[in-house]
């Protein structure tokens, strides 16, 4: 269904604006919804496992600032910022589990205060915007392959191509169980302390790799950058059809979310609407996803 | 068979025990701590620096904790019935930017000018609430949701760049003396009484606590528990608006970000006084406790020289301590470690 708004909204999009179908104009698009989509799919597992994680947006922030300040040259620089980041994630989003997962803390509360810290220490390494992203990320990450495949569209489907396969084992079933009905899964046998405060780091890297593409995008550090992705990646999560309450949904239809709701800021704007009410629509956007989600999984267990 | 029953007896009466009890000593404790290190923060920072820890400080203190113990009693409601509050950023700056951009300085309009715009920032507060109890949006998403749409539309209609000044009455609010003490002081304390007074005391306090320990048991006992959840969020709303009235006073004009740095304090204020984050148990007075604790520590930390990134690691960090030791399991623990 997801895929269906996404076309429906693009092909007014590209009627809108006839020179949107040039590659150039593709991969900007692709560029701009990356870090969202991203966001949106590390939000998406932990939504999964029943659980919200606001950390997030702190986790960006702080990848950002980290690759403004210590810009490293060069493709051997790139891949150590990437890992750098993927390392920051992991960190946060272990103690995003530890807290959750094993001190049985509210996720809300738990990712809250890891994102108020993540936050104060990203203002430590860097007061105000400014610094520069090595020119390598961000040439070539947001450039395209061959000239025609937007790297960060390969980025963000490695993500949900790996998400498909962590999908089959064990681990990937675990999840959508706790997340559908926690106890069940413990009787049937699973360590779901252990699944869930994966899922945490797990997510936790995901949204490095998003802290990586938005530094790669924006190419400048911003201590808040993150910020407004709190928001965007819950609306784009409940666009994509996951349900609040956990136990079902995915990371693709997450994606596919993020990308609608970027591309919806692009209409807007096409459209003469002044980019100050923005907000506005994304804002009615996120409420209107989140009760369609709930209407339809009510129907779906009346059935 | 006579001993079983005893036993059990027994066995009831001592849960019953441990539940008043630990209720009891969780919120003396709770705020008996926060009170003790309230006062050696300001004794203790006399060592550290000689401006600090006098009279004139806890003055200080006192102004500027003004706009988080406000805060504090609407986020306080709000998380009491079950709920969490993200609106406020939005609502603040509402209030902030239609006391300068309707009122202004226009003396008298102020009267009747200024409880419209708080009832415009209730209405945001009646939205959030109603989405959350009919559409069933998470409240966080919801209030979070219209935070965002209001900073939104508050940036279209000031295009970008928000004008007037100050009302004469807020600024009277906020720098003016009333017998030799200042005047937000005194609105403080009054503020304090009051809001005491509507949580602990009254009828609608008690339905908030009792929609927030336990939604179908309060509607069997006949709460209207609809009023009970709405009420909170219009309160909430409307405290976010006094403050941004409050910020314009005292900083003589609005901006649009004016909001952003109370989110956090405001719930970590209610946190620390020993309030539960899932509903249903805290009071004001902790909550007020909270508020003074990190201002108190604001000031110190700015004192000091440290950054402001520093004093947000600061704040986060004692949020975290405050959550995991106030779970309700190293309650029991505890209680049942002295038994």
């Amino acid at each position: 269904m997801i895929v269906g708004i996404y076309v429906v909204l693009y092909a007014l999009y590209v009627y809108q604006q006839p020179r949107a179908l040039s590659a150039s104009a593709i991969a900007a698009l692709f560029n701009n919804s990356a870090p969202l989509a991203l966001a949106a799919a590390g939000q998406a597992l932990v939504v999964i496992s029943r659980g919200f994680d606001l950390s997030v947006a702190g986790v960006i922030s702080l990848c950002n600032v980290t690759l403004a300040v210590y810009p490293m040259a060069g493709p051997g620089g790139a891949l150590i910022s990437v890992l750098i980041c993927m390392a920051i994630g992991l960190l946060v989003g272990a103690v995003n589990g530890l807290l959750v997962a094993v001190l049985r803390m509210q996720s809300i509360a738990a990712t809250l205060a890891t994102m108020i810290i993540c936050q104060g220490i990203a203002l430590v390494i860097l007061k105000a915007p400014g610094g520069t992203v090595a020119d390598w990320i961000a040439d070539e990450m947001t450039g395209r392959l061959w000239n025609a495949i937007p790297v960060s569209g390969l980025v963000v489907a490695i993500v949900v191509a790996v998400w498909l396969l962590i999908r089959r084992t064990n681990f990937g079933m675990a999840i959508y169980a706790i997340g559908a009905d926690e106890q069940s899964a413990s009787l049937s046998g699973m360590d779901t302390t252990r699944v869930r405060f994966l899922t945490y780091a797990l997510a936790g890297v995901v949204y490095g790799l998003a802290g990586f593409m938005l530094s790669a995008q924006t190419a400048t550090g911003n201590p808040t950058a993150g910020t407004p992705l709190l928001m965007l990646s819950f609306a784009a999560v409940a666009l994509g059809g996951t349900s609040l309450a956990g136990g079902r949904g995915g990371l693709f239809a997450s994606v596919m979310g993020a990308a609608v709701l970027m591309l919806l800021q692009k209409v807007l704007f096409s459209s003469g609407v002044s980019s100050f009410y923005t907000g506005v629509f994304q804002g009615a956007a996120l409420i209107l996803a989140v009760v369609l989600s709930g209407v339809l999984s009510r129907i779906g267990e009346a059935k | 068979m006579t001993n079983d029953l005893r036993q059990a007896d027994t066995r009831f009466a001592q849960a019953g025990d441990t539940r008043t009890s630990a209720k009891v000593s969780r919120e003396t404790i709770s705020a008996a701590t926060v009170a003790v290190l309230c006062v050696l923060l300001l004794v203790g920072a006399r060592f550290v620096s000689p401006a600090l820890g006098s009279w004139s400080q806890v003055e200080t203190v006192l102004i500027l904790g003004f706009f988080l113990v406000v805060l504090s009693f609407g986020q306080g409601l709000v998380i009491l019935s079950g709920g969490l509050d993200l609106s406020l950023p939005g609502t603040i700056t509402l209030g902030g930017i239609l006391a300068t951009g309707w009122v202004g300085t226009s003396d008298p309009a102020a009267w009747y000018l200024l409880p419209v715009v708080l009832a415009a920032c209730g209405v945001v507060g009646l939205i959030s609430a109603l989405g959350i109890i009919w559409l069933r949006v998470p409240p966080f998403i919801m209030t979070m949701a219209m935070s965002i749409i209001v900073a939104s539309a508050l940036l279209g209609y000031t295009n970008g760049s928000p004008r007037g000044a100050a009302p004469y009455v807020a600024v009277a609010l906020m720098k003016g003396h009333v017998l030799g003490m200042p005047v937000p002081v005194v609105v403080l304390i009054c503020f304090v009484v009051l809001g005491w007074l509507f949580q602990s005391r009254s009828v609608f306090g008690r339905y908030v606590y009792a929609v927030g320990t336990n939604v179908e048991a309060a509607r069997i006992a006949g709460v209207p528990v609809t009023f009970s959840r709405i009420l909170p969020y219009v309160v909430s709303a409307m405290c976010a608006g006094f403050v941004g009235i409050a910020l314009v006073g005292y900083s003589s004009g609005a901006t649009l970000r004016m909001g952003d740095d109370y989110l956090l304090p405001s719930i970590a204020a209610v946190v620390i006084g020993g309030s539960s984050i899932l509903g249903g148990r805290g009071t004001y007075l902790g909550s007020v406790g909270g508020a003074i604790l990190l201002t108190t520590l604001g000031t110190i930390i700015s004192a000091l020289g440290f950054e402001f990134g520093l004093r947000t690691i600061i704040e986060g960090s004692i949020v975290l301590v405050a959550l995991l030791l106030l779970r309700e399991e190293l309650f029991k623990k505890l209680w049942s470690i002295r038994r």
